[in-house]
């Protein structure tokens, strides 16, 4: 029994990479952003982001990621019930696998798709246009707020059926089973049982993709150009030396920003995980 | 009712398809017209091979997405086997660090990184892998997770073991197949994700295939759609491949209990 002291031992190259590779980063932008350009301690690299443009980058990320995540989260749950239920047919697992790619490999690939989609010459402006309703015809652009909710949302949608899928599988079938024979009716079985126990889990996916659309770089650098004001692209720009500022260290100060806001999803995130794993015991 | 419900089925399952299916296939489309005229052919295509960057960017993404996948193997399978095995208490905190990159906004640990990584990392693109193998943990820590808590691997080792088995070939012949389905998932992960891997790349100033598609669409938005649509492509295909493989060996697992119940 000597040895379990030990047990830990195994897992140190682990402690130890992401130690190195995630917390020492994270320590190390969070103890810059409070240096000033003269190496002081301060919070003058936080006084931009109370008002003016920097302020409006994050209203405007916070925006854009409440908007999406409330679509996809919806939409995703609803595709997410019909794939369970239909699992195994051919088209659904290639469904399972198209949602799989959309939300991993995301980004780059996925802003031309929808370029090429939905651009002014694409397939789906034209099928649009053929039914009367052209896209073009107010001030829409792909590269809007309005055509980047759009995009994200084609991504997010995926993402939720993946994230959703476990909890929907997770719903025994005893339950329905059992509320039928205690004499209740589909609906009833929905709106007392099934949604209750899902309603955690859907909570949680939500803030997880609210994260998601919060940090998301790629496909929103790749598409916009930086037309729409989103606190990452800012951050980007800072970087690549395009925009200059006169405080060093203001991009540390947005990045830890960023940090805070995506920290709070998370513990949402986290409550809702611990809510739904109740039901999770066997 | 039976009629009512099965619409709906079908009504979602033809929005699904409209969400996911038509995007790809009206890139597909598009990727073949012809710049400037009407009509289609294989122009963007063959654009791109003639483009100079090409295929040394692909190769970097290749060489950085084997690497990664190697190194997240190396470091995540031994972990996870002996989380499971003989270090159950810690496994809330491994649980834990494996969801922060999902926390930690990437443009965030791009800044960290160059804030605290030392210069000779920083000097070589090979700093990518570390990062890719830290980004890809949320979903590389849940497929093998999954696959060993599907399995009763203390089970297995302690009869493997009571057997007389070295640890040696416990690991090889009992613990590797068992998880198997678990080592590919966690491989295609890591391997996909670093080969479109963006954030991190270009904020670092790196040239990787991603990061080149960008600069590319500048000057040949067709092009770069190309591009997308067959790495979606090769994508789709790899995974539909490994969830038939994976699907396959469950069967024989399913086959071979039955017969042991007879």
């Amino acid at each position: 029994m000597k040895l379990k002291r030990y047990s830990w031992l195994p897992l140190l190259p682990f402690f130890l990479f992401t130690g190195y590779f995630l917390l020492w980063p994270i320590l190390g932008v969070t103890l810059k952003s409070f240096h000033n350009n003269a190496g002081e301690w301060s919070l003058s690299n936080y006084t931009p982001l109370i008002s003016g443009a920097y302020r409006h980058a994050f209203a405007t990320s916070i925006r854009l990621s409440i908007i999406t995540s409330v679509i996809s989260s919806v939409l995703g749950a609803f595709f997410t019930l019909v794939i369970v239920k239909n699992a195994g047919s051919r088209l659904t697992s290639i469904i399972e696998s198209i949602a799989a790619v959309f939300a991993n490999s995301g980004g780059v690939p996925l802003a031309f798709m929808y370029i090429a989609a939905f651009g002014a010459e694409g397939m789906f402006t034209k099928i649009l246009k053929f039914f009367g309703w052209n896209i073009y015809a107010g001030r829409f652009t792909l590269f809007s707020f309005t055509g980047v909710v759009l995009v994200y949302t084609f991504f997010m949608t995926p993402l939720m059926v993946i994230v959703f899928r476990p909890a929907i599988l997770g719903l025994r079938k005893e339950w329905s089973e059992a509320s039928l024979n205690l004499g209740a009716n589909t609906l009833t079985y929905w709106r007392r049982v099934a949604i209750p126990i899902l309603t955690p889990s859907f909570i949680g996916s939500f803030f997880l993709l609210f994260a998601g659309a919060f940090s998301a770089y790629a496909t929103a650098r790749a598409l916009t150009v930086g037309t729409v004001p989103l606190v990452p692209i800012i951050i980007g720009t800072l970087v690549d030396g395009n925009v200059i500022s006169d405080q060093a260290n203001l991009g540390d100060a947005l990045a830890v920003g960023m940090i805070v806001v995506a920290g709070v999803a998370m513990i949402g995130y986290i409550w809702a995980q611990r809510s739904a794993a109740k039901w999770r015991q066997s | 009712m039976k009629i009512g419900r099965y619409s709906l089925n079908a009504f979602t399952i033809f929005l699904a398809g409209t969400i996911f299916f038509l995007p790809l296939l009206a890139a597909a489309e598009f990727s073949f017209r012809k710049p400037g005229g009407k009509g289609h052919s294989f122009t963007n295509y063959s654009w791109l091979l003639q483009q100079e960057g090409f295929l040394p960017a692909l190769g970097t993404s290749l060489r950085l997405a084997v690497l990664s996948g190697a190194l997240n193997l190396i470091l995540m399978v031994p972990t996870m086997v002996v989380l499971n095995l003989k270090a159950k208490r810690y496994k809330s905190i491994v649980d834990f660090i494996c969801i922060l990159p999902l926390i930690i906004p990437v443009v965030s640990l791009a800044i960290g990184a160059q804030v605290s990584m030392p210069e000779f990392l920083q000097n070589t693109e090979y700093e990518l892998v570390f990062f890719f193998v830290i980004v890809a943990l949320p979903y590389t820590y849940r497929a093998l997770d999954s696959a060993i808590s599907a399995v009763d691997i203390k089970v297995l080792v302690e009869a493997s073991r009571s057997l007389g088995a070295t640890w040696f070939a416990t690991i090889i012949k009992v613990i590797i197949p068992a998880i198997r389905s678990g080592i590919i998932g966690s491989l295609f992960l890591s391997f996909a994700l670093a080969i479109g891997e963006f954030t991190l790349t270009s904020l670092l100033h790196w040239d990787t295939f991603p990061t080149w598609t960008v600069v590319a669409a500048q000057q040949n938005i067709l092009g770069a759609i190309a591009i997308s649509v067959f790495s979606f492509a090769l994508a789709i295909f790899a995974l539909t491949l490994v969830g038939i493989l994976a699907a396959r060996k469950k069967n024989q697992n399913l086959v071979l209990e039955n017969e042991e119940v007879e």
